[in-house]
């Protein structure tokens, strides 16, 4: 069991192939589970295999007040004036944040989250991906990877330890997600691990991912930041460990949390996936379906994981230090082996009933690709689903692309992944998308900040609505999880009132930082009060005394610095808002489903008031004081 | 009167059906009456999903596919439908 580690402070020689100045922090200041500092690696585009890298300290109230994750990303954004930057230069960041708790024995912990400005959105992107990237990066020393510049050629950025260099990534060029990531292992050893882009990154696709093992940091484009960078992969391997405050009492209590892990609040995603959803959707008119002009989809049934499962091959799959094993990969009918497709609710919804279609082979097909090409299966299945609408209305000349052909969504995403014909124009987006094709189509765009839609109908889930309308990073589901009153006596998910702004805020709240300690989400439903009982497991791994009260002081501040970082960038009010087929007119299918344009202003406005901010969601002065974030002012 | 109970994600499989119906000669019905015929019915459902007369933590119900209940005494009215449902939504 790890506790101190031999070389733990960040310091160390530097090699011929790295300049690397590192500035340590004394030993006693750093907290438990930190190093104390992050890499700065920047990319001059002058050599092909030296880089200029740093170690820049972190100061212990830093990491106190953002934790990690999402949260100390957003700090390092806006430390790094993110947010005046165009996301695909070479003056941007882009930021590989680990947490406290990574590397420690509590279950769901090895997660890194990728943090830069998004160039889907122009706003603050955070995603999130798991397993033994999370747990050898931080083991190179540092508490974040921080990337600015571009490097001259494609490359792979090499942390070996906390030393850095580049290696030429020519081989690996056009290369999949999972053949980039086979071929690295096989140059490297099995001591390393890797993050890395598919051919939509390198071809800048506006919601291009960034995958390790499988598993994708998936919204807002991040793919294509580090593509615009000529990274096609970062390979880290490390050494080193960060002591724990109490190592005795943490295993004890990862062994605790770990039993509860097992139990009935984990028991949906360990037997049956996120994807069991669609059935009650379904039933709710809460499915997305042919571009959300219905909530209904009548081939939902062929579709249910409870209808794969009787008919092929299923496995499941684990992150790594996870005991909860959510994963289930369906194999295509034609496949006997345990090579399957990985399928989660948001990959179903979005190349399924989204795009009108009801055959299992070709949702796995489409899902499959986009995880190979590196493409935000939302992204992609929202902007193809828009298209399709658009050709049924007469208002693109792409006549074989229409709602419920397979064929056409899957040449539609080797389009995408391509960059070549239509498929240039669908890489950018749903937005971007109708603002060329013009007219009234934007209103039918389900988007919000450029974000696409994930899987829940605004007006079946009213509470939800609001959260998808405010959300800084777009319409998200990860960041707020608002749907949760919708499936509750808390809301009625059909009359959305100011009241429920509490209600959005509290889930939006735990998501910040669920993500920032970082905890996998599926975990929530085990506690009795997640500050309380995720402040004992932080103060454990960091020697702190943070209290529930500190944990939701931190939430709050990280949502507002969020927003902040988004008004930097040029947000205004007008964007928290939702499209306007939402608001003009019920759901075709469910004429209760129906939100009138005031509810959701007015809900808006008294999110705004009890985030503190103006009624409008502008962020003053005295509220960045409060939280401590005036010297980003 | 007659109750039809439809069952989402965990409770469908614990129970081994997609759907059933309740039926008393009683003038009214409770989510709890229904819960115990259920119970009687699919002792596997019974075992996991309720305790007593009520619902466990992590599902929930919804009438009509409205109205989410968890009031054991919460009356049904004739001829409507009851969702049980695994409570985590999130994907």
């Amino acid at each position: 069991m790890p506790t101190e580690s031999p070389d733990h402070q960040p310091s160390g020689p530097t090699s011929n192939a790295s300049r690397t100045n590192r500035s340590p922090a004394a030993a006693s200041d750093v907290p438990g589970g930190y190093h104390g500092a992050y890499l700065s690696i920047s990319l001059d585009g002058r050599s092909v295999t030296r880089v200029a890298s740093r170690l820049v300290p972190l100061e212990s109230a830093v990491l106190r007040q953002f934790l990690g994750g999402s949260g100390l990303g957003t700090w390092l954004m806006l430390e790094h004036n993110a947010a005046a930057c165009d996301p695909l230069a070479p003056e941007s960041a882009i930021a590989f944040v680990f947490s406290p708790l990574v590397g420690s024995p509590l279950t769901t912990s090895a997660k890194f989250a990728v943090v830069s400005k998004s160039p889907l959105t122009n706003r603050i992107n955070d995603s999130l991906a798991s397993s033994g990237f999370a747990i050898a990066g931080k083991r190179t020393g540092c508490d974040a990877l921080v990337i600015t510049g571009k490097a001259a050629s494609p490359s792979i950025l090499v942390i070996d330890n906390g030393d850095v260099r580049l290696e030429s990534a020519e081989a690996f060029r056009g290369a999949t997600c999972g053949d980039t990531q086979r071929m690295l292992t096989d140059h490297f050893s099995a001591d390393w691990q890797f993050a890395v882009i598919g051919p939509a990154g390198e071809r800048l696709v506006r919601y291009a991912t960034i995958s390790h093992d499988g598993r994708h940091a998936g919204r807002g484009g991040s793919g294509a930041v580090l593509g615009s960078k000529n990274i096609k992969a970062i390979a880290v391997r490390g050494a080193k460990l960060c002591h724990w405050a109490a190592p005795d009492e943490l295993v004890r209590l990862a062994k605790t949390i770990s039993k509860k892990s097992m139990g009935p609040a984990t028991e949906k995603y360990r037997e049956l996936g996120t994807a069991t959803n669609l059935l009650l959707f379904n039933r709710l008119h809460a499915l997305p379906t042919r571009n959300f002009q219905q909530g209904q989809f009548a081939g939902a049934g062929e579709l249910s994981p409870e209808s794969l499962s009787l008919a092929r091959k299923k496995t499941r799959a684990y992150c790594a230090a996870c005991t909860i094993g959510c994963e289930h990969l369906y194999a295509l009918s034609d496949n006997d082996s345990n090579d399957g497709v990985r399928l989660e609710y948001e990959n179903l919804f979005a190349l399924g009933p989204l795009c009108g279609i009801d055959d299992p082979d070709v949702v796995l097909t489409a899902s499959r690709r986009c995880d190979e090409l590196g493409i935000d299966t939302i992204s992609a299945g929202g902007t193809i689903a828009f298209a399709m609408e658009c050709v049924e209305r007469g208002k693109l000349d792409e006549p074989w692309l229409r709602f419920g052909d397979g064929s056409a969504l899957l040449k539609a995403i080797e389009l995408i992944g391509a960059s070549e014909g239509f498929g240039c124009q669908l890489a950018e987006g749903s937005k971007r998308l109708a603002e060329t094709i013009g007219g009234e189509t934007i209103q039918f765009a389900a988007q919000v900040k450029g974000l696409e839609l994930p899987g829940y109908e605004p007006r079946s889930l009213q509470t939800m609505a609001l959260g998808l309308a405010v959300g800084t990073r777009g319409a998200d589901h990860n960041r707020s999880g608002a749907y949760e009153a919708d499936f509750s006596e808390l809301a009625d998910r059909h009359n959305l009132v100011p009241a429920a702004a509490r209600l959005a805020i509290d889930t939006e709240d735990k998501a910040a930082l669920i993500d920032s300690l970082i905890l996998c989400k599926f975990l929530r439903g085990i506690f009795t009060d997640i500050y309380d009982e995720t402040a004992e497991m932080l103060n454990l791994v960091t020697g702190w005394d943070a209290t529930a009260n500190e944990l939701q002081q931190v939430a709050r501040r990280i949502i507002t610095a969020k927003k902040w970082f988004n008004i930097q960038a040029g947000w205004t009010p007008s964007e928290d808002t939702l499209p306007d087929r939402f608001l003009s007119q019920p759901l075709p299918d469910d004429r209760a489903a129906r939100l009138a344009a005031d509810q959701l202003v007015l809900a808006i406005r008294a999110y705004n008031d009890q985030r503190d901010w103006s009624p409008d969601g502008w962020v003053d002065r005295t509220q960045l004081e409060a939280l401590g974030l005036a010297r980003f002012a | 009167m007659s109750i039809r109970v439809e069952f989402y994600g965990i409770p469908r499989h614990r129970a081994g059906v997609a759907e059933t119906t309740v039926e008393v000669t009683t003038a009214t019905m409770a989510l709890q009456d229904v819960v115990r015929q259920l119970s009687a019915r699919f002792p596997v459902l019974a075992r996991d999903c309720f305790d007593h007369d009520a619902l466990r933590d992590g599902y929930a119900a919804n009438v009509n596919g409205e109205r989410f209940v968890s009031d054991a005494t919460t009356p049904l009215p004739d001829g409507s439908c009851l969702l049980i449902l695994s409570a985590d939504a999130g994907g």
